[in-house]
């Protein structure tokens, strides 16, 4: 519209025609020159003030209010560089918190999975009611099933994980990879980026072996050459085609608490419904309008329909989840707190902004009245105040992105392994659009928080007062509100201290658990074997003897031993078993063990107690008598009040009629699922009684107390090629290492939550700082009186100090009741101690008083060292 | 004209100086001067117009699209801003006229009333 643009200048020369038209017209009623000019004039009334409602209706005068406000407004921070530095800094440690988390969280479970209609995808696993069991892999007979009748699927997938050592090119290497189902990709729309996926006929057990390779393989050992396509490689000592490249980062979907991230998929997975063996994983897609209960429902006949035919799958039920749940696992508590406590820290820097902002206020409180008095309106000064805010915020805001970018590449070092599967690119995710639009919401929803209580309180005009003294009469109201944000403060400190010292309670507690063995100067590494000899038990189990005993001879070492299964680890190899007492359970209650391959000194080697019996030795072979031993557990669950030695047992389900094993030793409980999944029965036989289909991978060796582990790990490697030239050796690490991994969460967890508490407790107690001293600046008047009538200096510490210690503790108390109610979304991340517990109550509380206290001893020193005369004398 | 006389005259009510201005320019195309002046001469020279406020006005009713201006020249040549009613302002105007009479019956309405119950 033309009027929209029509300038100011051409409205003044409206008005100046008008004035010239009605001198005229008043001339010609006979008046003179200059009494007819001053008529019009009179007429008009104030020209200015029509020109300035002209203005005002104008679109552009909030454009320029804004350009105005802002030049004022920097103007104004750039006189005070402490002011704006801390407030800016502030904003920005809140604020970049905010963004670090949120990047985290949107990674992790807000951003869609990079599939074809990922809402329809679920991942399928089974559980087992009637004995409590949760979250377990499927057999080939129901995957089939479930897939051909439930008719809740428009197609399901399946895969297990495997080993695969390549060998022939380069040197010997093992990868993590799946033998996957060749619709597994068309499933979930992914197209590879090179070649083509597995065929029908590849997906036969005996079918033409093929594999197709992650981009990270295929740059990295192949040198992304396309002419891979179509060649043979070694795999498992076997001749496999390469037949296609998946594009970069759909490794991740397999980012799952299970396992690694597989870097090729192999073909040939064989599913056969004669096949009961609980080691695959469902991805299947729902058909369009099935919900999750609906599918389960539906499934549910089907396996028990299939139960009656497989006695081994008793009990058994699907357990569908949605493929984000899955991804994001047990991630998804934690950031949901680690969120909230963000927000608590934004919040209180926020509170500080507040204060600082009224205490500023009150010393401005003289060109508000200027202004005021000048014509300016408390909306326009309100609105002045705000953009003054914006500044500042947005100012922490683009800082804070910057401290957010690091901030994500620090938690990408702390995150656990699987954390960071399940949020690939985590590292450089604050610059994210989405992430960038969240921070600046935050800095926006910032201003707002921090900035309108105290821009409203300073507009408050008290024209005639202020500007005839300087804001000396402080009415109570106003000292009020500082003190509420002080104690709103330090309540959400304390929330945020009783989380993290739930934490440090939890890894103490973890710290303190007896494994059941003794973890200290053990080092221990696989060697996944790999090639044809190896296939015959026999070579393998030569190959071992021949490496613990070169191990066993190096110095320093004190015993060396091999295994199939490591405690604190994933290695959990659930079999069934019968004992001769009860050699034909019902179905669906077969007793179940960790299956656990050992040599000879393998309780020596890890310090796992020997509680009767013996251990194994050289002479349990092929020929001798088959023999076990069991753990604690399983003898007292299965043979209560006897001697379980020279008791037999037998592994397999009863139909499978396996040989009977002697019991020879009963082992110590070893918490080998890690501090938090308790005792489990277990079942130990020596390796070179060829005992079943696993052979051992895993090496330990024992060093002498005065020898690190790690300083042996290349003579132990050496020993190894030693043996085999072409065995790769693979997760090389100390016992320490590996009984903390299990822990890596509850660690970054605490780190986080501990520097955010740590955050909180500075700035908070920064803000009652600031508001005693600025009370004290404010009294010390009063203070002077006191002293001069007589106050003691003591007296005079202890009223400031009361004021500050009545702040606190009602801030302590609110905090504890926030921390009731809110700890216990923390309480899938504790172990062995509650939600509630009083002693980290306690502490916490203390703590924070103390320092708080601490914080108002410096203004109660500076007020009690008021000079009466020097106080009186200054009015 | 003395400043007694100006004070016997009314002011407007708010809102009816738009009405005014709408109905003033149904006889063609008048600078602002013009306006007031019109105003004040249909009325007898009871009404009194306050210039001051009437550009602010005008300049309200040109962004609202019921009046359009243009720079001319005025009877004595002199350079002046024309006003002239839209289609839109025809609108209003009828608009606002039937609503101006209805409020000013019910007014005398109440006002007659009150006078024969007095």
């Amino acid at each position: 519209m033309l009027s929209r643009k029509r300038k100011p200048s051409d409205f003044k020369a409206e008005v100046e025609a008008h004035l010239a038209l009605e001198t005229e017209r008043l001339k010609e009623q006979g008046l003179s020159d200059d009494d007819a000019r001053l008529a019009a004039r009179r007429a008009f009334g104030n020209v200015t003030r029509a020109e300035e409602r002209f203005y005002e209706s104008g679109r552009w005068v909030g454009w320029d209010h804004l350009v105005q406000d802002v030049r004022f407004g920097l103007r104004m921070l750039a006189k005070s560089p402490g002011f704006t530095a801390v407030a800016v800094l502030t904003l920005a440690l809140g604020i970049g918190a905010n963004t670090a988390i949120f990047s985290a969280l949107d990674a992790v479970l807000l951003k869609p999975l990079p599939f074809k209609d990922p809402g329809r995808l679920v991942f399928i696993e089974k559980k087992n009611p009637p004995r409590g069991w949760v979250r377990n892999p499927i057999s080939p007979a129901e995957i089939l099933g479930w897939r051909s009748e439930s008719g809740a699927f428009e197609d399901l997938a399946a895969y297990t994980q495997t080993s695969c050592v390549l060998t022939g090119r380069g040197d010997p290497e093992e990868d993590p990879c799946e033998k996957v189902s060749g619709n597994l990709f068309p499933l979930l729309g992914v197209s590879p980026l090179r070649g083509r996926t597995f065929s029908a006929d590849e997906d036969r057990a005996e079918g033409p072996r093929a594999a197709i390779l992650s981009y990270g393989l295929w740059r990295r050992r192949f040198d992304a050459d396309t002419s891979v396509i179509g060649r043979a490689m070694e795999l498992n000592g076997a001749s496999t085609t390469i037949v296609g490249v998946m594009p970069p980062n759909f490794s991740h979907l397999y980012a799952t608490p299970y396992g690694t991230v597989p870097e090729l998929w192999v073909s040939g997975i064989g599913l056969s419904p004669a096949l009961t063996w609980n080691d695959y994983f469902g991805v299947g897609r729902l058909k369009p309008g099935i919900t999750l209960q609906q599918a389960e429902a539906r499934m549910n006949p089907i396996s028990a329909r299939i139960e009656q035919v497989h006695p081994d799958l008793k009990g058994w039920r699907a357990d569908v989840m949605s493929l984000r749940t899955m991804l994001s696992g047990d991630t998804r508590p934690a950031l949901v707190v680690l969120m909230g406590a963000v927000i608590f820290v934004l919040l209180i820097a926020c509170a500080n902004m507040a204060n600082l902002l009224l205490a500023r206020g009150t010393g401005r409180a003289g060109e508000f009245a200027v202004r005021g008095a000048l014509g300016a309106s408390r909306q326009r000064i309100v609105r002045q105040l705000l953009t003054e805010n914006l500044v500042l915020s947005l100012g922490g805001g683009a800082l804070g992105v910057l401290l957010a970018s690091w901030g994500c590449k620090a938690m990408a070092a702390l995150a656990p392994e699987y954390v960071l599967n399940s949020a690939p690119g985590l590292a450089d995710s604050a610059t994210d659009l989405r992430v960038l639009a969240f921070s600046l919401i935050a800095a926006l929803a910032t201003t707002l928080l921090f900035g309108l209580a105290p821009a409203i309180e300073s507009s408050r005009l008290h024209l005639t007062e202020t500007l005839k003294e300087t804001g000396r009469v402080q009415s109570p109201g106003s000292r009020r509100f500082p003190s509420a944000l002080v104690v709103a403060e330090i309540a959400l400190a304390l929330v945020l201290l009783a989380g993290a010292g739930l934490m440090v309670r939890t890894l103490t507690k973890l710290g303190q658990v007896n494994l059941g063995l003794n973890p200290a100067n053990v080092l221990t590494l696989r060697v996944p074997l790999s090639g044809e000899r190896y296939k015959e038990a026999r070579t393998s189990a030569e190959f071992w003897r021949r490496v613990v005993a070169s191990v066993e001879a190096l110095p320093g070492v004190i015993s060396a031993s091999v295994a199939r299964g490591l405690p604190t680890g994933d290695d959990w190899e659930g079999q069934f078993f019968t004992t001769a007492d009860q050699p034909n359970p019902p179905a669906g209650q077969v007793p179940d063990a960790n299956y656990i391959v050992a040599g000879p000194d393998y309780f020596r080697t890890l310090g796992i107690p020997l509680l009767s019996g013996r251990s194994f030795n050289e002479h349990d072979t092929e020929t001798s008598e088959r023999v076990v031993i069991v753990n604690e557990q399983l003898a007292r669950t299965y043979w209560p009040g006897q001697n379980p030695l020279g008791k037999q047992l037998r592994m397999g389900s009863p139909s499978e009629n396996r040989p009977w094993l002697s019991v020879v030793g009963v082992a110590g409980n070893v918490l080998s699922q890690g501090p938090g999944a308790g005792f489990h029965s277990e079942v130990y036989v020596p390796y070179r009684q060829f005992p079943w289909v696993l052979s051992p991978e895993n090496l330990v060796v024992r060093t002498a107390a005065n020898v690190k582990p790690v300083s042996i790990a290349h003579a132990v490697a050496d020993a190894v090629h030693r043996a085999d030239q072409n065995q790769p050796v693979v997760d090389l690490k100390t016992m320490e290492q590996a009984a903390r991994e299990p822990m890596a969460q509850q660690r970054m967890m605490m780190a986080l939550l501990g520097a955010f508490a740590g955050l909180a407790l500075i700035l908070s107690v920064l803000g009652i700082y600031s508001v005693l001293s600025y009370s004290v600046s404010q009294r010390t008047r009063e203070i002077g009186v006191r002293v001069a009538l007589g106050a003691e200096r003591r007296d005079v510490l202890g009223l400031v100090v009361r004021q500050g210690f009545r702040l606190t503790v009602f801030g302590v108390a609110i905090g504890l009741l926030g921390a009731f109610g809110l700890t216990r979304f923390l309480s899938s991340l504790l172990y062995d101690v509650k939600p509630t517990d009083a002693l980290t109550f306690v502490a916490v509380s203390i703590l924070l008083t103390g320092v708080a206290l601490l914080a108002c001893y410096i203004p109660a020193r500076r007020a009690s060292q008021v000079d009466p005369i020097v106080a009186l004398r200054c009015e | 004209m003395s400043t007694r006389e100006e004070n016997n005259r009314l002011e407007l009510l708010q809102g009816t100086l738009d009405l005014l201005i709408l109905r003033t320019l149904i006889f063609g195309p008048e600078h602002g001067q013009g306006i007031a002046r019109a105003i004040e001469q249909t009325s007898d020279d009871e009404l009194l117009v306050e210039h001051g406020a009437l550009y602010p006005a005008l300049q309200r009713l040109e962004s609202r699209g019921w009046i359009s201006a243009e720079w001319g020249t005025s009877k004595n040549h002199r350079k002046a801003r024309f006003y002239r009613l839209t289609k839109a302002g025809r609108k209003q105007l009828a608009k606002e006229a039937v609503k101006w009479r209805r409020l000013a019956a019910a007014i005398g309405r109440i006002l007659g009333a009150e006078a024969g119950e007095g």
